[in-house]
């Protein structure tokens, strides 16, 4: 049941927006927007310490603020492939906290006629035991066995 | 009364009755009984502790089998494509607000046309 096992696996996922794809691609390298769209709920993404240096090999920074608790995040990535406006590949730089490796994101951006189909693909995920949420419960049974003297 | 499935897990992790079968489940899957065992309390106490646990999620017991023995559910919580699960909701939640995000640009746009 709790065998290490060591899964990667890339997760890909699609959505048409409606809008021009010049918009949709902008909106992943200003700052300024990145701040009122990429943060998960419970998180702030503050505009003025967002970093994109536009450019293959160029920066790509933020942080992640949790509402509740201010505890901070920061996410480091770096541009891989810029090719204004079909696609951005971004390297993010490894979460062991997270149980997080090096993983790639991947968007690719689509004209239909008017809308823009967006393919994300971000990988890979390797989830030793798991990762975050079973590393958590076996720590906590672990130290429960401990505490009952097994 | 918090009725949210992580309130039911922390109060059924709250009793030092249940944290110890939960330990014993750790090693195997166990019926009843096998779990009374080291307990000075009635078959029916852990039978009802069990229904705690089961409803927490924190175990999962057979429905056929006649002693029904009860077995650890931790993997949902540690799952490696739950994992990924969780990764692709927060994608999903993030092109949602990227979608609201593009349509306040436009119509802004369109207002200042």
């Amino acid at each position: 049941m709790t065998e290490a096992t060591t899964k990667a696996e890339d997760l890909r996922i699609e959505r048409v927006f409606d809008a021009p794809r010049e918009l949709v691609f902008k909106a992943w390298l200003s700052p300024e927007q990145l701040s009122s769209w990429y943060g998960p709920a419970h998180f702030s993404v503050p505009g003025d310490r967002i970093v994109v240096e536009p450019h293959e090999g160029g920066r790509w920074e933020l942080v992640m603020v949790q509402r509740d608790s201010g505890a901070e995040h920061p996410l480091r990535s770096r541009i891989v492939e810029l090719r204004e406006p079909e696609l951005l590949v971004i390297e993010n730089e490894a979460l062991p906290d997270h149980g997080m490796g090096v993983t790639r994101t991947r968007v690719e951006f689509f004209d239909e006629g008017g809308s823009t189909r967006m393919v994300l693909t971000d990988g890979p995920y390797e989830a030793p035991m798991g990762g975050m949420a079973g590393q958590g419960w076996a720590a906590a049974f672990d130290k429960l066995s401990a505490v009952l003297g097994g | 009364m918090p009725t949210d499935q992580l309130s039911r897990t922390f109060a059924a992790l709250g009793d030092p009755t249940r944290r110890q079968i939960l330990c014993r489940l750790a090693e195997s899957e166990a019926t009843v009984s096998e779990l009374a065992e080291p307990f000075p309390v009635t078959l029916a106490a852990v039978s009802k502790h069990l229904k705690v646990l089961e409803r927490a999620g924190l175990i999962e017991r057979d429905r056929e089998a006649q002693y029904r023995p009860s077995r650890l559910q931790i993997e949902p919580l540690g799952d490696a494509s739950d994992w990924i699960e969780g990764r692709r909701l927060t994608w999903e939640q993030r092109f949602d607000r990227l979608d609201a995000h593009l349509q306040t640009l436009q119509k802004g746009t369109k207002d200042d046309d």
